[in-house]
């Protein structure tokens, strides 16, 4: 799966002699909005950087549209859109220098839709970009990313300080973007919702480590939570083998699993002698249920 | 309008293929009706182009809609009548939910068959047999 606009394959990195990522593979399809999600410390922007060529890889291979990113000439670079989670460089610049900076920096540059959005989000043109609220930060920060019409985008928390109206439009400029361009999206957020409404594929990152990365759906429709309970012969001991997680609460076990691989919950309930009942799992619960250690 | 409720543990493109077939067989969506693109559908719902795409590609592989290409989706001039396993397929959530509930609440089975009756009988209609 060469031809996959992002793809990484068993990366490693560590700072400091702290593995923060760990034999990482992911493949982002064309056309794709990878929703990825992890907690505070759980190696996002690590990964994105690594993506945008700005953090070499201790071992393993990163490539976006298939060419390292460590090594990309200018020209490839356009083709890239990056929005970091930090602050932005040039905190004493105007709107409007910034703006006709990055013009001349890039081929591609649409004025017309930079304009449109910054009168669109209300960010004046005249203001020094330090003095603008924390969330216009943020959405010039965007404007820049996708003003380019760049192919693979890269959003480092995109809607973090927005609030819900500016990260409803910010969502839909994202997807806007899909729907103009096909150009292939990963975006790292804590806002579940965010990622339920847009995103098709996720991945959830957990230590380094990626614990799914499917289709959302797919990941709806095949995990549930399910409760063993009035075990005839006795509870069974130790971990259940293929689960996410067990929990036992007195004569009950709780169970995260796959239902779409490995043993059924009703042929694990005839195997146990017991009654079982299944619960379908929001974006949320599954996300806590995996990020868990 | 479609009501669609991303926090559900229910995948959008189900939530919204439900709701599509059910104003299809309710004839509130008339046959050969012209529905909206999966670019309207996805800006107006917020939704990724794809999940919109998905849904019209099952709603036409279950013979609800047909796509004319380059014109458009459109409902079909007869939508099939659902077979009677996929009908109990629909309800089967349903009725898990209120078993569970009745054995939970210690309510007896001859009592809940009672209230489905007495239900039916204030809906006063008896359920319609293929």
């Amino acid at each position: 799966m060469s031809e996959a606009p992002i793809h990484i394959q068993d990366v490693s990195r560590s700072f400091n002699g702290v593995a923060v990522i760990k034999d990482l593979s992911v493949s982002i399809k064309t056309g794709s909005i990878y929703g990825f999600l992890g907690r505070n410390g759980a190696g996002k922007t690590t990964t994105i950087r690594m993506l945008a060529g700005l953090t070499r890889p201790d071992q393993g291979t990163v490539r976006v549209s298939g060419s390292d990113p460590f090594l990309m000439g200018a020209e490839e670079r356009q083709r890239l859109g990056y929005m970091s989670e930090k602050a932005m460089t040039m905190p004493f610049a105007r709107v409007r220098t910034v703006l006709n900076l990055c013009r001349r920096l890039y081929p591609n540059w649409n004025p017309a839709l930079a304009d449109a959005l910054i009168a669109k989000y209300g960010i004046s043109p005249w203001k020094r970009l330090t003095l603008l609220s924390q969330g216009s930060q943020r959405i010039f920060s965007f404007i820049l990313a996708i003003a380019p019409r760049p192919s693979v985008l890269l959003l480092d928390e995109p809607a973090a300080n927005l609030d819900v109206v500016a990260r409803r439009e910010v969502l839909d400029d994202i997807l806007e973007l899909i729907r103009e361009c096909g150009c292939t999206v990963l975006f790292s957020t804590h806002i579940l919702s965010d990622v339920e409404r847009v995103a098709d594929e996720i991945g959830i990152l957990a230590n380094g480590k990626l614990r799914v990365s499917e289709p959302l759906d797919s990941l709806k429709d095949s995990i549930r939570q399910v409760r063993f309970f009035g075990f005839r012969g006795g509870a069974p001991s130790g971990d259940i083998p293929g689960s996410y997680r067990t929990i036992r609460s007195g004569d009950d076990i709780t169970v995260t699993m796959r239902i779409d691989s490995g043993p059924s919950p009703e042929a694990l309930a005839e195997r146990w002698s017991c009654e079982h009942e299944a619960r379908v799992l929001n974006l949320e619960d599954i996300f806590v249920e995996l990020s868990r250690n | 309008m479609f009501f669609l409720d991303a926090n559900s543990g229910i995948p959008l493109y189900v939530q919204l293929q439900q709701q599509l077939r059910q104003r299809i067989l309710s004839g509130q969506l008339q046959h050969g009706a012209q529905l909206p693109s999966v670019r309207d559908l996805s800006e107006e719902l917020h939704i990724n182009p794809l999940t919109a795409a998905k849904v019209y590609q099952i709603l036409e592989r279950e013979g609800f809609v047909e796509t004319r290409r380059g014109i458009g989706t459109y409902v079909s001039p007869q939508p099939p009548v659902l077979r009677m396993d996929a009908r109990r397929q629909q309800l089967a959530p349903a009725v898990d939910q209120l078993v569970a509930g009745a054995v939970h609440l210690g309510v007896a089975e001859g009592e809940v068959q009672a209230l489905i009756s007495d239900k039916f009988r204030r809906l006063n209609r008896k359920p319609q047999v293929p």
